[in-house]
């Protein structure tokens, strides 16, 4: 951490480095594979709220399927934003890389990395940055569909919550009451928490794509960091 | 000033006292008119105008023709489900969808039951007031009350002198409060009130009655279709499953303790007719024998579409059987058929609509509409009209005619038919009433003089009421029967998908509405809508001149009236409820070319 | 001003006995959901209480607002009519027409400034000058700015008034408004009662409330009385455990419509839906529409007209296409998402491949 251009310049974080720099701590380790847990949770269950299975014949007492998948999805989007709350705070104590998440993509400096990363995506330059953190491209997407997309999805989702939890709840007090009047109706604010879903699953499918494609392609690892923690990089060039 | 001679047999001279109601009241939706009334007191020229529009087509247009029932029906919050039932009929037409038994049954029984409810709601709570004075009734004596209700409906319970004192005492502190309520400002000492004191108090009690009686009769549609106003209905059947004896049957729609609540309801509703309604408006028009005018265009020509089969899809077996009267020509029925292009359309040179070429009618199917509000020659503004001009645009109500023809529609209508077609249910019911009338007022009319007047159409009203309510009966014990016989089906979903339709395709759905012949048509494509069009009872009443100049029903029923009072128009409204407006239904009509205009209007 | 009767008075005039009185009272605070020991402070309200003047107008509307409060039991609607209030202006039930009705409302405007209730049943359009709705020659626009200037509160009763409802849904060819957007009406409270149409017994009670308690209900943030309005279809629906248990109706006359499954597949919008119909229910309690097999339609909802099909579970979303669903949309945006992905991750291991050769050959 001596270099000090990543110090004062944390935005996109290209590097020189050319041994293995340790930039996810634990706790950011265990948040991201928990949140992917509970995102794929929330998803599934979801999806099922929304179109449910075929019909369980029989006496209603007999079974609970509904039940279990709506406490799956609730307990699943509590993980969800209570982990975002503890990722926020980590945000404050933990090293430097973990501020990244949050910062939106709006220097001079990164967008000429965005770009360069958008050309390294469309074939058009040889090699991609180095960088500890996120890549510039990675960054602005995390930013944008990640971190916009699940505080809409918790905002949404308890507001949802609020209304079976009723009036007096502090989830009603604190979303549905005025989520619900801002988008109108309750069935809209249920579309619109059905589209993030999906804007979320786009999101991680090419957060997944990218990732496998950095780790072999560029010069960085990706999926191992994210389980260690290191980071380790392929050439010493800068 | 001018006297003219409507092509359809009508005088009407422009002259004399030009007088103004709006609103008139006591109708569901809103309605103008203005009439001429000469020395004599007698009308001599009416204008009749809808002075709302909602454009519920346009609306329609795109959406999902399982829909649109729905959406029709709120056109209409008091004939409820009248436009529902005749939309599921157009859709199924369309899509040739043909519905169980059990839910053509559960349909009859849930628009007669909308009949019996909206006939007494309409007699009673909109059109008694124009007979009755409440004001008289604390006159009365409750033992000469008494007696008349003994005489006039021996089987009604209620008719003890302790009763009737109760409800004088209530309405003489109601009156005495100074706070009059609906009854402020109404014509208390016009002499057009002819009820004798008692009269007034019996008839006025049984307006309590039914205003308590009436949240009773619908509660048919709240089983079948889960609330009233506005319950639901569902293209392919009805909603409400049928579980008699089986596994979870209390929770289902439909089980034994249903059907006997809508059976008790069914025996309310008869009870209350034969013992109430019709010896009441025998009663009431006995006052009235020598005031039996406004028969207008009922007099002459008239029209429905049939309604009322025992077996469904078979026009042969309707009760009331429809067809077209014209000239007061009973002998010849004429067959009115809903497709055919050149028997039903609609005229719009007097409506604030636009048409390409306006001397020319067009069939629903085809109909256009772009609103065209128009009050240029009119004396007023723009927005402070003070007298219309009938010669030039007038109303938001178009004129449907039927080839050519201005035409009544309504129980009126429906009854002339039936009894010209020998319908023996109708003529034993009509010479009934024929001879109660004249042992009550000491005339000896016939049966033409005594329906053919703003009398015999609110007699025709409730006639029908007592009709449908025996008929609830008989589809009560219908649909038992066929249960019983092993079918318990209440919808076909063999056609729910929309995968399953043709590209396009067109339909056509009749029902008989309160206040008379109600049709829609639509046509579909690629699983939406393409145009739709309604054609109500009320817009072929309350219709404005058509280019030849024919005048609709209520302009006609007006013409040769005589007012006590120019300045009170007591007569007016009498004649004009006797109709039962509708004004909600008459004027949203719209369609296929609308949707340009409200781009352009509103975007 | 005239000397205006108490509630009470008018009861005791008309043979009411004090006891009977009373126990109205109780009734009314029981089905009001309060403790028996409202029931004095109530019997105090109406022994003190003059008749409220009302005048209901009617604007772009189908009247069933007005059938549905006649269809109200308890109280009935002859005992609201004759004994609660003053129904001074009512089109649809007065005895006066044109010119003899409309003075009633300046009568009711000079006699009782600020002391009237105005009752709004439908909307006012705006297109066409606001003359597609026309009363006394005149657009409906003027006559509700002009009560709604001189009354105390407002009741919206309906979709109509609440929200826009029918003649509102798009297009809205005549651009029809709710009456707290309606362009110059009075700065006064408003209370929402929405439903198409609401239910007769919660018209009833709004009424009632007020007049017993002399304030206007606790409202929710849109406007809403609380007291019906804060708990959806769906959280006090009898087939609730059907919900819960995954079974549904999965067609209409099904065998599980016939045991009275869930109409959630089938487009019951009563997880969306804030009114009052699984617990009062309609027609004195009679049924409704989730027990007579039909899904919920929403139509106490803000714009329940532009949600997509009555039979979709999911809202329909025209921005997308013609007929799309939030799944439909999603989903194809992830496909496509998808493609692509396995498009570039094609064309990154050819040009891998190549790279690694051009090494080679280097």
């Amino acid at each position: 951490m001596s270099d000090s251009s990543i110090s004062t310049d944390m935005s996109h974080e290209i590097t020189k480095h050319t041994e293995a720099v340790y930039v996810y701590e634990a706790p950011v380790r265990i948040w991201h594979w928990v949140n992917a847990l509970a995102i794929t949770v929330l998803c599934v269950t979801g999806y099922f709220i929304g179109a449910p299975l075929p019909t369980m014949p029989g006496d209603p007492s007999s079974s609970y399927l509904m039940g279990y998948i709506r406490f799956a999805h609730f307990a699943s989007g509590y993980v969800l934003a209570v982990g975002m709350i503890g990722r926020i705070y980590w945000a404050f104590v933990g090293n430097h890389h973990a501020k990244q998440l949050f910062i939106p993509p709006i220097t001079k400096e990164h967008i000429k990395g965005m770009i360069h990363e958008a050309r390294w995506y469309a074939f058009m330059e040889k090699e991609s940055v180095k960088c500890v953190g996120h890549n510039p491209l990675a960054q602005a997407a995390m930013f944008t569909m990640f971190v916009f997309g699940t505080f809409f999805m918790i905002i949404t989702g308890f507001a949802l919550y609020g209304e079976g939890a009723g009036m007096g709840s502090w989830q009603y007090e604190y979303f549905s009451a005025w989520v619900i009047p801002m988008f109108g109706a309750s069935q809209d604010v249920h579309t619109f928490h059905h589209l993030g879903m999906w804007f979320l699953i786009i999101f991680i499918i090419a957060h997944v794509y990218a990732s496998i494609r950095e780790d072999i392609m560029s010069r960085q690892s990706m999926v191992s960091t994210m389980i260690s923690g290191w980071r380790m990089f392929k050439d010493n060039r800068p | 000033m001018s006297v003219t001679t409507t092509p359809n047999g009508y005088k009407l001279d422009t002259g004399g006292q030009r007088v103004v109601i709006d609103p008139v009241t006591r109708i569901e939706g809103h309605m103008r008119c203005e009439v001429n009334v000469d020395s004599n007191n007698v009308i001599t020229n009416a204008v009749s105008t809808g002075t709302m529009w909602r454009g519920l087509e346009v609306i329609l247009k795109g959406r999902d023709p399982r829909d649109a029932w729905a959406f029709v029906e709120r056109i209409c919050g008091v004939c409820t489900g009248c436009h529902a039932l005749t939309s599921v009929r157009a859709v199924e037409d369309a899509l040739d969808i043909k519905i169980p038994t059990n839910a053509f049954l559960i349909r009859e029984m849930m628009a007669k039951t909308l009949q019996v409810h909206d006939h007494v709601v309409h007699f009673y709570h909109l059109h008694a007031l124009d007979w009755v004075n409440p004001v008289n009734a604390l006159k009365a004596d409750p033992k000469a009350t008494s007696k008349l209700q003994q005489l006039t409906g021996p089987k009604h319970p209620n008719s003890s002198p302790g009763y009737f004192r109760d409800v004088q005492t209530r309405i003489r502190k109601f009156i005495e409060s100074g706070q009059l309520g609906p009854f402020k400002n109404g014509y208390w000492d016009n002499p057009a009130y002819k009820l004798t004191p008692e009269a007034d108090l019996m008839a006025v009690t049984h307006y309590l009655e039914a205003l308590d009686l009436q949240k009773e009769f619908v509660k048919v549609h709240t089983v079948f279709g889960g609330k009233n106003p506005h319950p639901n209905y569902l293209v392919g059947g009805v909603p409400c499953a049928i579980n008699m004896d089986g596994d979870m049957s209390a929770g289902a729609p439909l089980n034994m303790e249903r059907l006997n609540f809508v059976k008790a309801r069914i025996d309310e509703m008869k009870a209350f007719n034969d013992n109430v309604y019709i010896p009441d408006v025998l009663a009431i028009a006995s006052f009235y024998k020598k005031q039996l005018w406004g028969g207008g265009l009922g007099a002459k020509s008239v029209m429905d579409y049939g309604a009322y089969p025992t077996v469904n899809y078979d026009k042969s077996t309707d009760q009331l059987p429809g067809g077209v009267i014209l000239d007061d020509n009973w002998d010849n029925v004429m067959e009115v058929d809903p497709r055919d292009p050149t028997h039903v359309q609609e005229f719009v040179n007097h409506s604030w609509y636009k048409y390409p070429d306006e001397s020319k009618g067009l069939h629903p199917w085809d109909g256009i509409t772009e609103p065209n509000y128009d009050v240029s020659s009119a004396k007023g503004t723009r927005t402070n009209i003070e007298e219309l001009d009938e010669n030039a645009k007038y109303s938001w109500i178009k004129a449907p005619r039927w080839k050519g023809h201005a035409v009544e529609v309504g129980p009126l209508s429906r009854y002339t038919l039936a009894y010209a077609q020998g319908v023996e249910y109708v003529q034993e019911q009509v010479h009934k009433s024929v001879a109660a009338f004249n042992a009550l007022a000491g005339t000896d009319l016939g049966a033409k003089p005594i329906l053919q007047s703003t009398t015999g159409r609110t007699l025709a009203r409730a006639l029908e009421s007592q009709y449908c309510s025996d008929m609830l009966v008989d589809d009560w014990n219908a649909l038992i029967a066929n249960i019983k016989a092993g079918d318990t089906a209440t919808a076909n979903m063999e056609k729910w998908d929309p995968s399953t339709w043709p590209k396009e395709c067109k339909g056509v759905g009749v029902t008989a509405a309160p206040r008379g012949g109600l049709g829609h048509w639509i046509r579909i494509k690629d699983g939406k809508i393409e145009n739709y069009q309604c054609v109500v009872p009320t817009t072929w009443n309350g219709s404005p001149r058509d280019p030849a100049g024919n005048i609709g029903a209520f302009e006609a029923c007006l013409i040769g009236t005589p007012v006590e009072r120019a300045e009170e128009p007591v007569e007016i409204l009498r004649n004009l409820h006797s109709f039962d407006p509708c004004l909600a239904c008459s004027t949203h009509v719209m369609s296929e070319e609308g949707e340009e205009i409200v781009s352009a209007k509103v975007r | 001003m005239a000397k205006i009767e108490t509630f009470y008075e008018v009861m005791r005039r008309q043979g009411i006995t004090r006891r009977s009185f009373l126990k109205y009272c109780s009734l009314t605070a029981a089905s009001l959901g309060l403790s028996p020991s409202f029931a004095p402070k109530i019997a105090h309200a109406m022994e003190t209480k003059p008749r409220l003047p009302v005048l209901w107008l009617h604007g772009l509307e189908c009247t069933c607002c007005s059938e549905s409060f006649i269809r109200s039991a308890h109280p009935l609607a002859k005992d609201v009519i004759l004994s609660m209030l003053s129904l001074d202006y009512d089109d649809t039930i007065m005895a006066a027409a044109g010119h003899q009705a409309e003075a009633i409302i300046e009568e009711t405007i000079t006699k009782y400034d600020g002391q009237f209730l105005l009752a709004v049943e439908g909307n006012a359009p705006l297109n066409q000058d606001g003359m597609s709705m026309i009363i006394a020659g005149k657009p409906f626009s003027e006559q509700l700015n002009r009560v709604s200037q001189h009354c105390k509160a407002i009741i919206s009763w309906g979709s109509c008034a609440s929200w826009g409802c029918v003649q509102a849904a798009a297009p809205n060819p005549t651009r029809a408004v709710p009456t707290h957007k309606h362009p110059g009406i009075a700065n006064k409270p408003i209370i929402k009662v929405p439903g198409c149409p609401p239910i007769a017994e919660v018209m009833t009670a709004v009424i009632a409330y007020m007049i017993t308690f002399e304030k206007i209900p606790e409202l929710d943030r849109q406007g809403r009385p609380k007291m019906f309005y804060s708990q959806r279809i769906h959280d006090k629906c009898y087939r609730r455990p059907h919900f819960d248990a995954g079974q549904f109706v999965e067609e209409f006359d099904d065998e599980y419509a016939r045991k009275g499954y869930c109409l959630y597949k089938v487009g019951c919008k009563g997880p969306t839906t804030y009114n009052a119909c699984s617990t009062i229910r309609w027609n004195e309690g009679t049924s409704f529409p989730i027990q007579a097999g039909h899904g919920c339609i929403g139509c106490s909802e803000d714009g329940f007209w532009d949600k997509g099909s009555f039979y979709d579970r999911l809202s329909g979303i025209h921005q997308f296409g013609i007929e799309s669903n939030a799944d439909e949309v999603g989903g194809t945006a992830a496909a496509i998402v998808g493609g692509a992905v396995a498009v570039h991750a094609a064309a990154s291991a050819i040009q891998r491949a190549t790279s690694k050769t051009d090494q080679g050959d280097s």
